[in-house]
């Protein structure tokens, strides 16, 4: 794999997460009433909790920028995702469907669905596959416009995937 | 050939973001299409029924199979507060405790409806989960259509005569007592109060 390959995957995971953490600090009161939804922590330490894992995510964020720290950041964000890959599934087979995802970007309007699992295993594979060793080569300018480019349609793509993600239930239910 | 692979490739990532843009705008009005057909959860129209308007008529089921009739004169002299929530809507669920204590303290004149729709199940799951008993829950996608709620929470208050006194979409419970206010005040729409307040604000900055 190459230099430029991973990353993006880096930048476009550091992406991510800073924007899945402004974007619950920006609305903190009804992430805690998602996050209680899920029903996986004590209702007590659910603020607490809340703050911990936006914490979390902003901390991968920043982690992963620093070189030094990335192989860790990647290792963490990668646990992260299947962690919750895993509250996901586990409402999923509660029969806890109609909670809401708590997810960036379209929060207050995404349903559980097993696609958000898959969704979250996939980047879960991805950092792990940056995190494999990558034979130096030095960056040309072309590089730069390749990464910028390409994190800008991860981004995009994101949006989309997520955008789908939550039509279909409605869609669903258009169908009866 | 390197400058011509080199414009081909910039040429093709161009292309790509502005076609990621593309299908991102095209999801998006598909969401906004799915949300205009199925009512709890439409974008604000515009078009639906305002303050000072009488309030469309309906008779509609609740959970525990009651019938309710929303809107026309009531006997009873108690105004009505109409508050169309979901399951799946967060932000409601931040209103509940607000909605109950409002519920307690304005229970002299005021009656409290709670409306969705959607399966039933789910929506039974909730109110055990959030102990939302006290509350008749209507369930009707037609009442939701009939006044052309928009993004939820959204409430509206209509009075025994069968006026709409306030309506709209209420985010915090700010929101939710300041359509008493609007309704004591006099004012048109909370969008309307809370722009009042704002440049009230801004003048005394």
């Amino acid at each position: 794999m190459d230099t430029v390959i991973a990353l993006v995957v880096v930048l476009s995971l550091a992406l991510l997460w800073v924007v899945a953490a402004v974007h619950k600090i920006r609305g903190f009161e009804v992430f805690a009433v998602v996050l209680a939804d899920y029903r996986l922590v004590p209702a007590r330490a659910t603020g607490a909790c809340a703050a911990a894992v936006i914490a979390l995510e902003l901390g991968l964020g920043i982690c992963l920028l620093i070189p030094a720290t990335r192989s860790l950041a990647l290792a963490g964000s990668a646990l992260l995702l299947v962690a919750y890959a895993a509250a996901i599934a586990v409402n999923l087979h509660r029969g806890r469907r109609f909670i809401d995802c708590g997810c960036a970007g379209v929060a207050g309007h995404q349903a559980l669905s097993g696609w958000l699992v898959a969704r979250n295993l996939l980047l879960a594979a991805l950092a792990l596959a940056a995190m494999l060793p990558v034979p130096a080569r030095p960056l040309i300018w072309l590089d730069a416009i390749t990464v910028a480019a390409a994190v800008g349609a991860a981004a995009l793509l994101y949006a989309v995937s997520n955008r789908l993600i939550a039509n279909g239930p409605d869609l669903a239910r258009l169908r009866g | 050939m390197s400058g011509a692979l080199l414009a081909s490739n910039v040429l093709l990532w161009i292309l790509v973001l502005v076609m990621g843009g593309v299908i991102l705008a095209l999801v998006r009005q598909i969401g906004v299409l799915y949300e205009r057909v199925a009512p709890a959860g439409a974008l604000v129209v515009g078009s639906g029924p305002k303050a000072g308007e009488a309030a469309p008529e309906f008779t509609v089921g609740d959970l525990a199979n009651d019938e309710h009739r929303v809107g026309g004169k009531r006997s009873d002299d108690l105004s009505t507060l109409l508050f169309f929530l979901s399951p799946t809507c967060p932000v409601c669920k931040t209103l509940l405790p607000a909605l109950k204590s409002i519920a307690r303290e304005e229970r002299k004149w005021l009656n409290v409806l709670l409306a969705s729709d959607g399966a039933r199940k789910e929506h039974e799951a909730f109110v055990a989960e959030y102990r939302l008993q006290q509350f008749p829950y209507l369930l009707s996608s037609e009442l939701g259509l009939g006044y052309r709620v928009g993004r939820l929470p959204h409430a509206v208050l209509i009075d025994p005569e069968g006026i709409i006194r306030s309506t709209g979409l209420v985010n915090s419970r700010e929101h939710l007592e300041s359509l008493f206010e609007a309704n004591e005040r006099g004012v048109a729409t909370l969008q309307e109060y809370m722009a009042a307040e704002q440049s009230r604000e801004e003048e005394v900055a």
